[in-house]
């Protein structure tokens, strides 16, 4: 083609295939709709947080009301799901833990980020002691159980220090104290990487300060994981809360958590086994609708899965 | 070899270092609950209080009793019992911890055996019945918390079985006798098992299009060799990467499990001393996962460069 063109020829008809502009989320909803398990998983969540919010004005019955028929009920007409071991309507407790539930999730997955995206971002842009200190941090971090520590702040925090009242807020906090490593170490990563690429450099060289360089070009740039990132710590955090509340050591009765409530139906399960069964499966339904959508979501931002 | 030795010497004291200053994280939060580890408790006397505390060295200002553990902690000794006067807490802990190690090891030989067993399966046969199979349990598999698998294993293996067999074949919860072992280690194990599933295939698809196992086809090897020998080898390694992680995941998993089925280990302790409020057991439990996972790493690190050569330190 090229050989055969005359080279003097004025208005050479050249035809580009120019690529339509999209946003880094726009780009992502195109390739996330394609993965059906995530789909499936967006789904789930939106339910949950609608029953979620229907719990805050509406619940069948209250969640901490005792006796609404006898106790162990099994699931009937008027109490689809039954009654627990203090006959208790167990729907309408599932549906207060949905709101637990996301509160504890989206919670931890913001406080987390907080704490784990500056640091990263810190450590990844100064290198130098900072770095330093970050990172050994981050690897001490990794050499313990995380979540034992977690428990541990759970009970001094509230229990023993009264600082923060037993509830949703210390779980969050505790939880995202111990589990900010692996956002920071991602943060600093791509940090890092970018501060080395020539936008960075051009922004540098017309004079942008520090903080303009961290937050309006490394940091959007490295959104994409920062959100898969994310993504997976909310089924983390919710995992923590149940683990805890079941264990005893996390939300008080009557607090409708699904762990709790676990805990709650595991003594009657010879006789009784729908209490357990309804908590169980509600919170590995949710676990695994976050978790689709969090591998859809990485599938959707890997440059490599593009196609 | 004098590398490898070296490197170890290292580690093990990095693991030592890590573990005092982790514990102490715990002990000085610990230490910070106002009043005293006896305020729950009624004593006869102001005396007998004066005379715990005094037992306990907890009359001393907190600099001095921080050293005192530090120092008891680099000889081994973790202090004693604040709800059982008496009861020395190393020892106790060393019995437990062999406990939690027979269903920990169970536990890890079944996700690595079923994960990898799946895994390889699945990338064999991809495509077909076998790999959706696999892999959709996958999928569900490493979303199901081990204490809801527990709780169902708990009715199936405790309740309906003995319906069934007229209480001849069952799980009874406890510890004590072999066949108590299974149970809690499939439940302990299996949610990871779907982790090393979804690696395993993954890096089986990777390893068996390369030229060398196509090799080792053509050559005429018989399936079984090339399988384990030129294929697995390699699609191990991105798999022993997350042993770390997996073990403590284990530990952490232990904590629950141990509480749901009766067993008498670390995790089990942990919690219960938490709600008695026996903070010298509390920290001495911390004191040991920390140990542990440490050395788990350590000899996952060390295991590494025998599967891959091309690590060296």
């Amino acid at each position: 083609m090229a050989q055969a063109a005359p080279v003097a020829q004025p208005d050479v008809e050249l035809t580009y295939e120019v690529p339509e502009q999209v946003t880094l989320l726009t780009d992502a909803w195109r390739r996330i709709r394609r993965n059906r398990l995530a789909l499936v998983g967006l789904v789930i969540i939106a339910v949950l947080f609608i029953v979620a919010l229907i719990s805050i004005f509406w619940t069948p019955y209250p969640t901490w009301l005792q006796a609404v028929g006898p106790t162990y009920q099994p699931p009937s007409a008027a109490h689809p799901l039954g009654l627990d071991q203090a006959g208790r309507d167990i729907l309408s407790r599932i549906m207060g833990g949905a709101l637990i539930t996301i509160q504890v999730g989206i919670g931890s997955a913001i406080i987390l980020s907080a704490i784990g995206i500056p640091l990263g971002l810190l450590a990844g842009f100064y290198r130098g002691k900072v770095d330093t200190v970050v990172s050994f941090f981050i690897n001490i971090w990794y050499g313990i159980p995380d979540l034992l520590v977690a428990l541990i702040l759970v009970f001094v925090l509230s229990d023993a220090l009264h600082l923060i009242p037993r509830g949703v807020f210390v779980i969050i906090v505790a939880f995202s104290l111990t589990r900010w490593m692996d956002m920071a170490r991602l943060m600093r990563g791509q940090a890092l990487a970018l501060r080395e690429r020539e936008f960075v450099e051009a922004a540098r060289m017309s004079g942008a300060r520090d903080f303009a360089l961290l937050f309006r070009h490394i940091f959007p740039n490295a959104l994409g994981p920062i959100i898969v990132q994310a993504t997976f710590a909310i089924p983390a955090a919710v995992l923590f809360e149940a683990f805890l509340s079941f264990l005893g050591l996390g939300l008080p009765p009557p607090t409708p958590s699904w762990g709790a409530m676990a805990a709650d139906g595991y003594h009657g399960m010879d006789f009784a086994p729908h209490i357990v069964l309804a908590p169980t499966i509600a919170l590995s339904i949710t676990l695994m609708a976050f978790n689709w959508v969090g591998d859809g979501l990485r599938d959707a931002f890997d440059p490599r899965m593009r196609r | 070899m004098r590398g490898t030795l070296l490197y170890i010497g290292q580690r093990l004291v990095l693991i030592a270092v890590t573990t005092v200053l982790v514990s102490s994280i715990v002990f000085i939060l610990l230490h910070q609950i106002p009043g005293n580890a006896f305020l729950n408790e009624t004593r006869t006397s102001p005396e007998a209080l004066a005379a715990d505390l005094r037992h306990y060295g907890l009359d001393k200002p907190l600099p001095t009793q921080y050293v005192a553990w530090v120092s008891g902690v680099l000889h081994g000794n973790l202090g004693e019992s604040l709800v059982n006067r008496g009861v020395m807490i190393t020892p106790l802990l060393i019995r437990e911890t062999s406990v939690s190690f027979t269903v920990g090891f169970f536990a890890i030989l079944i996700t690595i055996g079923v994960g990898l067993l799946l895994g390889v399966v699945a990338a064999l046969r991809q495509n077909t019945w076998i790999d959706y199979g696999a892999s959709s349990a996958a999928v569900v598999g490493y979303s199901i918390p081990n204490f809801v698998i527990a709780i169902f294993m708990l009715l199936i293996f405790g309740h309906y079985f003995y319906d069934w067999t007229q209480g001849t074949v069952f799980y009874n919860v406890g510890w004590g006798d072999w066949t108590q072992i299974p149970v809690p280690a499939i439940a302990l194990g299996l949610p990871y098992a779907s982790y090393v599933a979804r690696l395993t295939r993954a890096s089986m698809l990777e390893t068996i299009r390369t030229d060398y196992v196509r090799t080792a086809w053509a050559k005429g090897l018989k399936a079984r060799i090339v399988v384990l020998r030129h294929a697995l080898r390699n699609a191990l390694i991105p798999v022993v990467t997350i042993l770390g992680p997996l073990i403590t995941g284990i530990i952490t998993g232990s904590v629950v499990i141990e509480n749901i089925f009766g067993i008498p280990g670390l995790g089990k302790e942990f919690v219960q001393s938490i709600l008695a409020r026996d903070y010298n057991i509390v920290i001495g439990v911390f004191t040991f996962y920390a140990a542990l996972v440490g050395l788990a790493n350590l000899t996952v690190d060390v295991i590494y460069p025998a599967l891959d050569p091309r690590i060296r330190y």
